[in-house]
């Protein structure tokens, strides 16, 4: 007779449902609608040309996105943040396939201090790049069409013959995924290799991807049921994340954490 | 009809106005050099700006001097467009004024650029309708245009003709403020000021400052002799001062918000820089600026003279000019300087990112003010040269 009891690597996989997890986008909606009923809402999107908000469309990042992808191939990437143990050689491999320039960087890894009880800290490494998102703010601020969702397969990619320069991209970014390259004089950023590693592999693979050893970044198709990242995204019960997801972005991007089992 | 402000040749209190104009212009020549040099070796070495900040101080004066052009054409268009008696004798210098800050606003940003050259061709070329930037940037050129036509229509004696380009100006320049509402809050992705009540908050800024500028350059003008002392010119004052006041009392309101947004954060949409303004690091800039030189110094002074002294008033305008520089500042630093990943527990990551103007920024800045001076004696050598009705 099977035991009746907590399966705590699972509920660690689960997003937290406690108040602390009700975004500020959801707080200021709810400040929004109560200002509309007292007529008192006066915002940018009434009065001025184009709406000053990006998306109301609601975080559908993850199984939300199953069968609405705009792309083919939609690429993507699944971080298996948990598998990260911060050698930071995907980051060697991004300098060395996309000629980046000293003093700037595509990719990072961020260290997290995550308070897991009121005594204990646990350590995570967090990698970041562009998240390509379908609700791109550096796409929509960009005066000039420098920058620009890849019609094809969702990449945003720079055109840099036509950046001016104005940094408006680099500031709307939520991501702190872009770069002014001097050399260039234009912005730089993470164009998931589309003209390096991923031409030469056939769409296959990123730099950064090929070089990890802990398969902690699954780059793949989401139109592709064979790819690995497809299957992380579609697995029945995983917990998948992005990042600041109050933003409206819809990041292509997604987190999740490998259980230790299949970790090991 | 309108009815020009009187010139005369009174004597001037600086005398001949040309060294002060070469003065000025190599001032400016000076400050302007800064760019030319960082434009050359890059803004990555010159200026204070980092990949984290990428937006510095010289956005401040772009927003500043926009900003006072708006203002400018709103209070000028009283009298010309909506003809209220009161304010139809300010409309040649107002319109003038508007038309000298909307082209130094514009060369600060283009001086912001890294390629300033490619904007002409490429906002032709591959227009992007989705930005805002694109929009505003379009929009105040073309005011710019309107409000030169509008200026040589004035001198021409050509009345009608001037107030059709002040009406298509004014509708412009409206437009272009209501985006710029819109840069910053679509900038919310960064903690700006995506506040619901920012379309008013800028149109009342903006005319505040077109207030304060009459005060303090009108007064400037005066002693130089540039606008004879007549009943007229003491109704048009008062108008302005009254205007002036009420407008302070808007922006205290803002002000208050602003206030209570740093104190309760759920009473805003931007609560880490609202704290960072009003509680934080930026405090003692808002306090003394943002509050105090903005708006109750100048309340003050004008509730306490009632209108009746016109060097208090250009105190109180000037005051007022410098409290807003700040609070531009603050609008285009403060949301920046929250870190992109705060909430992540990030190990190492600072505070808040860490952002000073470098001397390049800060001289481009300076030379833009002396840019904006020299124009404005250049102006009151045309006006004295110029007889309007």
């Amino acid at each position: 007779m099977k035991k009746n009891t907590i399966n705590v690597k699972e509920l660690e996989e689960k997003a937290s449902e406690d108040t602390e997890g009700i975004s500020s986008m959801e707080r200021r909606k709810f400040l929004g609608f109560g200002l509309t009923i007292t007529g008192l809402f006066l915002g940018g999107s009434v009065l001025s040309l184009t709406s000053s908000n990006p998306s109301f469309a609601g975080i559908r990042g993850g199984k939300a996105l199953v069968a609405d992808y705009p792309y083919s191939p939609h690429y993507t990437m699944v971080i298996v943040q948990n598998h990260c143990i911060g050698c930071e050689r995907c980051l060697d491999a991004c300098r060395t396939t996309n000629h980046v320039p000293d003093g700037g960087y595509r990719t990072d890894i961020l260290e997290r201090s995550v308070p897991v009880s009121p005594d204990e800290n646990e350590r995570v490494f967090m990698p970041i790049l562009c998240n390509h998102c379908n609700e791109a703010a550096c796409v929509r601020v960009c005066p000039t069409k420098a920058t620009y969702k890849d019609k094809k397969t969702g990449i945003v990619r720079m055109s840099i013959e036509r950046c001016i320069g104005c940094k408006t991209c680099m500031t709307a970014c939520p991501y702190n995924a872009r770069y002014f390259d001097e050399a260039k004089r234009a912005i730089d950023k993470c164009n998931f290799c589309v003209d390096t590693k991923l031409k030469e592999s056939g769409g296959k693979i990123t730099a950064c991807a090929a070089a990890c050893p802990a398969n902690v970044r699954m780059f793949g198709d989401l139109t592709d049921p064979e790819t690995e990242a497809y299957k992380l995204i579609h697995a029945p019960g995983k917990a998948l994340w992005v990042l600041r997801p109050e933003k409206n972005t819809m990041p292509n991007v997604f987190y999740t954490n490998a259980s230790l089992s299949s970790a090991h | 009809m309108i009815t020009y402000i009187a010139t005369d040749s009174n004597k001037s209190m600086f005398g001949n106005l040309i060294p002060f104009l070469i003065g000025f212009a190599l001032l400016a020549a000076g400050g302007l050099s800064f760019a030319l040099h960082a434009m050359y070796v890059g803004h990555h070495y010159t200026f204070g700006t980092t990949r984290e900040v990428p937006w510095g101080l010289l956005v401040t004066p772009y927003f500043f001097f926009a900003c006072m052009a708006t203002g400018l054409c709103i209070i000028s268009s009283l009298g010309q467009v909506f003809q209220i008696e009161a304010f139809k004798s300010l409309v040649p210098r107002t319109v003038f004024l508007a038309v000298v800050t909307m082209a130094t606003g514009l060369m600060c940003i283009m001086l912001e650029l890294e390629n300033p050259w490619r904007v002409g061709l490429y906002s032709m070329l591959s227009p992007a309708p989705s930005s805002n930037i694109w929009w505003k940037t379009t929009i105040y050129s073309f005011f710019l245009m309107f409000m030169v036509f509008n200026f040589l229509s004035l001198v021409l004696h050509k009345e009608k003709q001037a107030r059709i380009f002040a009406t298509i100006a004014l509708v412009m320049v409206l437009m272009g403020i209501l985006n710029m509402n819109s840069d910053m809050s679509l900038l919310g992705t960064r903690g700006f000021w995506s506040e619901n009540y920012m379309p008013i908050y800028f149109v009342t800024v903006s005319t505040l400052t077109g207030c304060a500028t009459l005060l303090f350059f009108g007064w400037l003008s005066k002693i130089n002799g540039g606008q004879q002392e007549s009943e007229e010119r003491r109704v048009t004052n008062k108008a302005v001062s009254r205007l002036f006041m009420i407008l302070l009392f808007g922006l205290l309101y803002f002000s208050g918000v602003k206030v209570l947004g740093g104190f309760f954060p759920q009473a805003t949409q931007n609560p880490e820089a609202m704290f960072l303004l009003v509680k934080g690091n930026l405090s003692l800039n808002f306090w003394v600026a943002e509050v105090g030189l903005a708006v109750l110094f100048p309340l003050v002074i004008i509730l306490g003279m009632k209108g009746k002294n016109e060097v208090w008033q250009a105190i109180a305008g000037l005051s007022c000019l410098v409290g807003c520089f700040v609070l531009y500042y603050h609008l285009v630093i403060a949301g920046q300087l929250i870190p992109h990943y705060y909430q992540y527990h990030v190990v190492g990551l600072p505070e808040y990112y860490p952002y000073s103007p470098s001397l390049h920024e800060i001289m481009v800045s300076v030379g833009s003010v002396f840019f904006f001076l020299a124009a404005f004696v250049a102006g009151e050598m045309i006006f004295k040269k110029i007889s309007f009705k």
